[in-house]
């Protein structure tokens, strides 16, 4: 009877090593190479989540993730520009410390461990923070706030604290003569993602059209020709990204005209808005649904007595008071952002193809996933603040999972343009947003 | 300014259970045949192939058997080279029989236990589909008293009443992350209960073949106030209120069979089995939780739409001598998950089966039988419509079984 039960358990052995075999696709590099795989872009390139660049955001920047896919086919070693652990919060950044009675969120921004090294005030500029310099070997060359319009400016690292992180020399004391789309181009590579272009129109719809200006259509065309021959002008192959709808984006879609004049029905009054009228005229009127007020908002304004010519008056409620236009994208601003998104994105697309690059249509699809929510291996995500699991807390950048999602995206052009098998990311893997 | 955002955090558990979880291992000697025996009069598990054919057994009946049974699943997501595959549990699907009547009566009573559905499948919570499924572990144990009457010799009949305890535990992620990087999970634990009932026929006809013909009725089974944990970051447990509880009823569907036994020697016995498997009554799968939550935690109701099921089977035993069976079958059954609805809990698809066995007879009383079956489920690539997962299934089942049956 002893040998009856070791040969069942010794069956029962074999049996559990037999596992049925999937004839799983072969994955191929296509007429890409992978070999130096660098990353251009701004701070979605650099991992910019919460309202700041730190380490745990740079790890699951989308070209690390891609890198890590591409390692399979042949894909190089990508190094990014990493804040160290003992700085890692880097710049700092927004955690969700709870909600309030009403179920609004709850942030704090994160003060310890960052790689804050001095600020300096710029001539003709302003307040330019300083970081610890990273000296090691670079692939991800995303760097946040630039535009396109920044990338032939040859003392753009004077006024960017995160390119002058990447740059040698102080550039608080010396000028720093290094163009962004020299220094990316300086080293020999074989393949590039180039994300280029959400700020020139970002930068003006995320402070309500107040603080910057969307650039020239005709000199994004020009910057962009010139960007993208530069890029392959040593025979590397890439995929270029279009410009998101700005407002796909949470941070124009969470405070609504609409829920605070549901707020404020009780005093009879409504929300009026300093808006666009044309060129550069603004004149206060009611506020619409058409018009989209900023996540930053401080909603605890709207009522506060404002000392006015006529008298005391509340804070965004009366023509006299409207709530300013750094506040809200007002319904013209709207149609004139999105009339330069389209140019610019008209652009990206006909000279991407003109140099027969594979192209994410990143406006294509957020729109998409704004109209209709995402469902990826059995979660729900949308454009929801919050909730949504895509974006996160500071309502422009994304999660660690929006970041896997946008790589999966990236790569799915890649494999259709050169007929590449490069494997997908595990979306499933990659945290959304982080309770406490 | 008060409420400015609305947070709702649409999360429903994604809960599929029941699908493709026939488990035919209902007496060795069949398996070994290739699961037939709707028109043979082998021993006790007539009880469960064929109550008609109950009366019809020339000795009384108590027997045991089980199948320890390995569901060795395997995924590749669409798009990649990955292969997530599920852990090694083995369940115990197992059956009881007895069958008594006075000796040369025409009439026996007959008792049978047995588990014929269940699901035992553990993907682990670091696979891609981890928030479809975690682990499910899932049994329907049926108790069935049987009457059968013999009115000639030649034709039998009989029936049963079907009592089902079936149990439920499933795990699966939720995504919500806390602060550590941890996932939130939920488990859904529950027993139920369903009735049912069983009848046959059994004709030997005047060419010596036999022939059963029997109905399994649905079993429709109902779990009230099962267990809902939900462990979701605290800043979140508003939304999935605790101690939660829930309930849900599965439709077991109905089995048609008819089954034929041909015997063109003495050593020789040939079976031939159809069985129709009415799945299609199982439509949506509906979850409703004791607590629910408008911004979180909502009742659910999922499309199912199944269609029924088929399956062919064919078998035989050689008796060696007076003490010896050997014993060969297989068959093949069709799906009764259409295309979109597949998911990890038995990721299921058309299957082929072969089976084999030994069965030897100790002096005169006792038989002692073993069988072996090994199951293929065919590879199928599919997105799933509600969950979007997106990949390619494939099992293999390897069921060795054994069995004690005593008999005077």
């Amino acid at each position: 009877m002893k040998n009856f039960k070791l040969y069942i358990l010794s069956g029962l052995l074999f049996i559990a090593a037999c596992k049925p075999e999937i004839h799983t696709p072969t994955l191929s590099k296509g007429t890409a190479n992978f070999s130096r795989f660098i990353a251009v872009g701004n701070s979605l390139t650099a991992g910019y989540s919460n309202g700041g660049l730190y380490l745990d955001g740079q790890l699951n920047s989308y070209p690390s993730i891609m890198a890590k896919q591409m390692a399979q086919v042949g894909g190089g070693a990508f190094n990014q520009p990493l804040f160290t652990t003992a700085q890692a919060n880097g710049s700092g950044y927004l955690t969700l410390t709870g909600f309030d009675k009403s179920g609004n969120p709850i942030t704090a921004p994160v003060t310890t461990d960052l790689a804050v090294r001095g600020e300096y005030n710029a001539p003709g500029f302003g307040t330019v923070v300083l970081y610890t310099k990273y000296t090691g070997d670079i692939e991800n060359y995303g760097v946040p706030g630039i535009k396109l319009y920044n990338i032939t400016t040859p003392q753009y690292g004077n006024y960017n604290g995160y390119f002058e992180r990447l740059l040698p020399g102080d550039g608080s004391t010396t000028v720093l003569n290094t163009d962004y789309l020299d220094f990316v181009t300086a080293k020999p590579f074989t393949f590039f993602t180039d994300w280029l272009g959400n700020n020139d129109a970002l930068s003006y719809a995320t402070t309500g059209g107040a603080g910057d200006v969307l650039t020239d259509k005709t000199t994004f065309a020009q910057l962009y020709e010139l960007s993208l021959q530069q890029l392959t002008a040593s025979g590397a192959k890439g995929v270029v990204a279009t410009i998101p709808d700005v407002t796909s984006i949470p941070y124009f879609n969470t405070v609504t005209v609409a829920a605070i004049n549901a707020e404020v029905a009780s005093t009879g009054l409504k929300l009026y808005v300093n808006a666009l009228v044309s060129g550069t005229t603004y004149a206060p009127r009611l506020a619409t649904n058409n018009d989209l007020i900023v996540l930053t908002f401080p909603t605890s304004m709207i009522g506060t007595m404002v000392t006015t010519p006529y008298g005391p008056l509340p804070y965004g409620l009366t023509p006299v008071t409207p709530v300013d236009n750094q506040y809200v994208l007002d319904a013209n601003e709207v149609a004139l952002t999105r009339d330069y998104v389209q140019s610019y994105n008209a652009t990206i697309t006909t000279q991407a193809a003109a140099k027969g690059l594979a192209v994410f249509d990143a406006y294509t699809y957020l729109n998409n996933v704004k109209l209709h929510g995402l469902e990826i291996d059995g979660i729900s995500l949308s454009s929801a603040y919050i909730t949504g699991g895509l974006f996160s807390l500071d309502g422009v950048h994304l999660t660690p999972r929006g970041y896997a999602i946008i790589a999966n995206e990236f790569i799915k052009a890649i494999n259709t343009t050169y007929n590449a098998n490069v494997p997908l990311a595990n979306v499933a893997s990659y945290q959304g947003l982080k309770f406490p | 300014m008060k409420k400015l955002l609305l947070l709702v955090f649409a999360l429903m558990p994604v809960i599929s259970f029941a699908q493709g979880f026939q488990v035919n291992l209902e007496g060795e000697k069949q398996i070994g045949m290739g699961h037939t025996g709707t028109g043979l009069v082998q021993d006790g598990a007539s009880v469960f192939f064929n109550p008609g054919a109950v009366a019809m057994l020339p000795q009384n009946y108590v027997q045991g058997g089980i199948s320890p049974l390995l569901f060795k699943s395997t995924f590749n997501p669409q798009g990649t080279n990955v292969e997530d595959h599920t852990a090694n549990k083995i369940a115990t699907p197992f059956t009881f029989y007895a069958a008594w009547g006075p000796k040369d009566s025409f009439w026996k009573l007959g008792l049978g236990v047995y588990t014929p559905f269940g699901g035992l499948a553990d993907w682990g919570d670091n696979w891609q589909g981890k928030y479809v499924l975690e682990s499910l572990n899932l049994k329907a144990i049926y108790i069935q008293p049987t009457l059968s009457i013999k009115l000639a010799d030649f034709l039998s009949v009989g029936g049963g009443f079907v009592y089902n305890r079936g149990s439920v535990d499933l795990t699966q992620a939720i995504p919500l992350t806390n602060s550590a990087g941890q996932d939130g999970q939920a488990e859904l634990k529950g027993t139920g209960k369903g009735y049912g009932w069983n009848a046959g026929i059994y004709i030997v006809t005047e060419a010596g073949i036999t022939v059963g013909i029997t109905h399994r009725s649905e079993v429709n089974t109902t779990i009230n106030n099962g267990t809902a944990l939900f462990t979701v970051p605290s800043s979140l447990s508003a939304q999935f209120p605790q101690p939660n509880t829930f309930s849900s009823s599965i439709p077991l569907p109905a089995t048609t069979s008819i089954g034929f036994g041909f015997y063109p020697t003495k050593q020789w016995t040939l079976a031939l089995d159809v069985n129709m498997i009415g799945w299609d009554v199982y439509k949506v799968l509906a979850f409703n939780y004791g607590t629910v939550e408008p911004a979180g935690l909502q009742n659910t109701v999922e499309q199912r739409d199944y269609q029924d099921a088929f399956s062919f089977r064919g078998g035989a035993q050689y008796k060696t001598n007076k003490n010896l069976a050997i014993r060969f079958g297989g068959g093949y059954a069709t799906t009764a998950v259409e295309d979109g609805f597949v998911s990890p809990e038995a990721p299921d698809a058309n299957r082929a089966f072969v089976t084999g066995g030994l069965g030897y007879t100790f002096a005169n009383h006792l038989d002692l039988d073993v069988s072996f079956e090994y199951e293929h489920v065919m590879s199928r690539d599919q997105t799933n419509i509600q969950t979007q997962l997106a990949g390619t299934f494939e099992t293999n089942v390897y069921i060795p079984g054994i069995s004690l049956a005593y008999h005077w």
